[in-house]
């Protein structure tokens, strides 16, 4: 048997089964978000472009800017507390490289809920800093409780790309950038940051993502203020039971999301294409 | 990349000429910023801190999570003699290895036929495959909710089943893709040279070459699977309820001691299986990094 034949056989299952359950309800999706619900409830395909026009509504608007504007100061954060922790295990990490990297990535197979759960016990009203302290710091529904927890959520994602970024640069750049007379911050700038620059847009993006559609850090650490498009989201296939509109607003935070994961899908494959290389 | 380590700084010549890449030589003196080290460390402090409090507090004999009373198992007990939850724990259980089996043997498919067949969109079909990995999992958990409802599927365990089984296919592709890739053909092509059919050599020869990946993604996706909330909120149906879900519904209820407890017996369960995957080549005897393979880069 040819072995271009045999070998195309294997992408079958694999393929249908995703076809089936990741491309089509997709579709499924988009056909629903123009759909509209009848006097029971009861969610009905057909044409109803008014979903749309209600996501763009004056009052949603501020929970779209408000997701953005959380998912962007996730990454930030991200970036700020991830690379120099990144750059300290691959340049200075020596033979402990692995051990530490692999304890950067253990809290994040710990559950989502009970790592949020934690910081509700730790950071709560009766929580154990405010016992410690003493005092009735309030941390908890806030919008900056939610961004630490999108942080701590998400954390992982900066980490890794940035680390695999400064692990294949070569380090005797660094010396050489020094060799010419840089100081310590010029030789980042010009030498060390440009060279990471893949790892850190990836890791932007694998952060984003999921920020962006993330509602778990908001119901449970955010008040009423901090509702983000997820939230929404939720709602709308939960208590509100209004599928469609639920569907639209999925439709249009997939559709903005899709230019940023096509940035991160094209650098992916020309990694894939170098290594192959 | 090697993991063969330099030779100490004292062997090198003296002359200052670079001949081969310092990769492993730590710079020395103030080429070791005092506060990058104390920066990852309070890191890593917060990182674990609040895990350590979940672990901590899940042995109190109070209720409270500000003081520390005493040591005991009663939050355990609880867990394990409710009823409700016990079915709530075989139920991720159960979710986690059919998953788990179902993802392997479609993800190390997929793999063989993306690295190994050529046809014009192979670069294409590489791509999507990444696409389940980025998209949000609540797009996910609603498209996989529509499409339920749609063909008329009852919410119940089978379809959080199929819903993680779609979600951790490209894990496991992505991870034995890689594998794949580093071991080149050669040995494949001896085999078929000395007889073997395609699939014999399949069969014989690349599987077992496979298996540190194909078995490090399944533990990986073991864990997903376990941890997963999203989807499983999403698609879930009345009862049995996966844990997450439980501890989602207990927490908007409030802070529960319990939680404590479920949350370190999932906890354990998620290390031991994460940790078993990175230590999945040292326990085969091989000097390779577990780490590297579960991220897909190996041989990159």
């Amino acid at each position: 048997m040819n072995e271009n034949r045999f070998a195309s056989a294997f992408l079958i299952p694999g393929g249908l089964w995703l076809v089936a359950l990741f491309a089509a309800p997709l579709i499924f999706l988009l056909a629903l978000s123009f759909g509209y619900t009848d006097d029971l409830g009861e969610a009905l395909y057909g044409w109803n472009p008014e979903n749309y026009s209600r996501v763009f509504d004056a009052d949603l608007l501020p929970v779209l800017v408000r997701s953005v504007g959380f998912a962007l100061a996730t990454v930030v954060l991200c970036l700020l507390i991830g690379y120099p922790v990144a750059y300290y295990i691959a340049i200075f990490g020596g033979r402990w490289k692995n051990v530490l990297l692999a304890l950067v990535v253990l809290p994040f197979f710990v559950n989502y809920l009970v790592r949020t759960y934690a910081w509700i016990a730790m950071l709560g009203d009766d929580g154990l800093v405010n016992g410690l302290l003493g005092g009735d710091l309030r941390f908890l529904n806030t919008p900056y409780a939610v961004i630490g927890g999108l942080v701590y959520g998400f954390l992982a994602f900066m980490i890794l790309p940035v680390y695999a970024s400064l692990d294949r640069m070569d380090p005797s750049l660094i010396e050489a950038g020094k060799d010419l007379y840089g100081g310590p911050w010029q030789t980042f700038r010009n030498v060390t940051w440009p060279h990471t620059m893949q790892g850190v847009l990836a890791g932007s993006v694998l952060v984003f993502l999921p920020a962006v559609g993330d509602f778990v850090s908001a119901s449970l650490l955010g008040g009423p203020d901090d509702v983000m498009v997820g939230n929404l989201i939720q709602q709308q296939f939960q208590a509100s039971d209004n599928w469609p509109f639920g569907a639209a607003l999925t439709v249009v935070m997939m559709a903005f999301l899709l230019i940023w994961m096509s940035l991160y899908l094209r650098s992916a494959a020309r990694e894939a294409k170098e290594a192959r290389a | 990349m090697s993991s063969v380590q330099s030779p100490p700084a004292a062997s090198r010549p003296a002359s200052g000429t670079r001949a081969e890449p310092s990769r492993r030589r730590p710079p020395q003196g103030f080429d070791r910023p005092r506060f990058l080290r104390i920066f990852t460390g309070i890191f890593f402090i917060v990182l674990f801190a609040p895990i350590g409090l979940v672990i901590l507090f899940s042995f109190n004999s109070s209720r409270s999570l500000q003081d520390f009373e005493g040591f005991s198992l009663r939050w355990y007990e609880q867990f394990f003699e409710s009823p409700s939850l016990r079915d709530s724990l075989i139920a991720s259980v159960e979710i986690a290895l059919v998953t788990m089996v179902v993802a392997t043997v479609l993800g190390t498919l997929l793999a063989y036929g993306l690295v190994r067949a050529r046809t014009r969109w192979s670069d294409a079909a590489n791509v999507l495959m990444l696409v389940p990995l980025v998209t949000p999992e609540i797009v996910a958990g609603v498209s996989a909710l529509l499409l339920f409802t749609q063909v008329g599927l009852e919410l119940s365990i089978t379809t959080i089943m199929l819903a993680h089984i779609t979600f951790s296919i490209s894990y496991v592709t992505v991870v034995v893709r890689a594998r794949l890739a580093a071991l080149g053909r050669e040995v494949e092509d001896a085999s078929m040279d000395l007889g073997a059919t395609r699939w014999g050599t399949f069969r014989l020869v690349t599987l077992p070459a496979l298996w540190p990946a194909v078995i490090a993604s399944g533990l990986l996706v073991f864990a997903l699977s376990f941890d997963d909330f999203v989807l499983s909120f999403f698609t879930t149906g009345e009862s049995p309820q996966p844990l997450p879900v439980r501890i989602w519904t207990q927490i908007r209820f409030g802070v529960r001691p319990t939680i404590n407890a479920i949350g370190t017996f999932m906890l354990v369960i998620s290390t031991l299986s994460i940790g078993l995957a990175l230590l999945l080549p040292r326990l085969l005897g091989r000097r390779e990094s577990g780490l590297k393979m579960l991220l897909g880069r190996e041989g990159a």
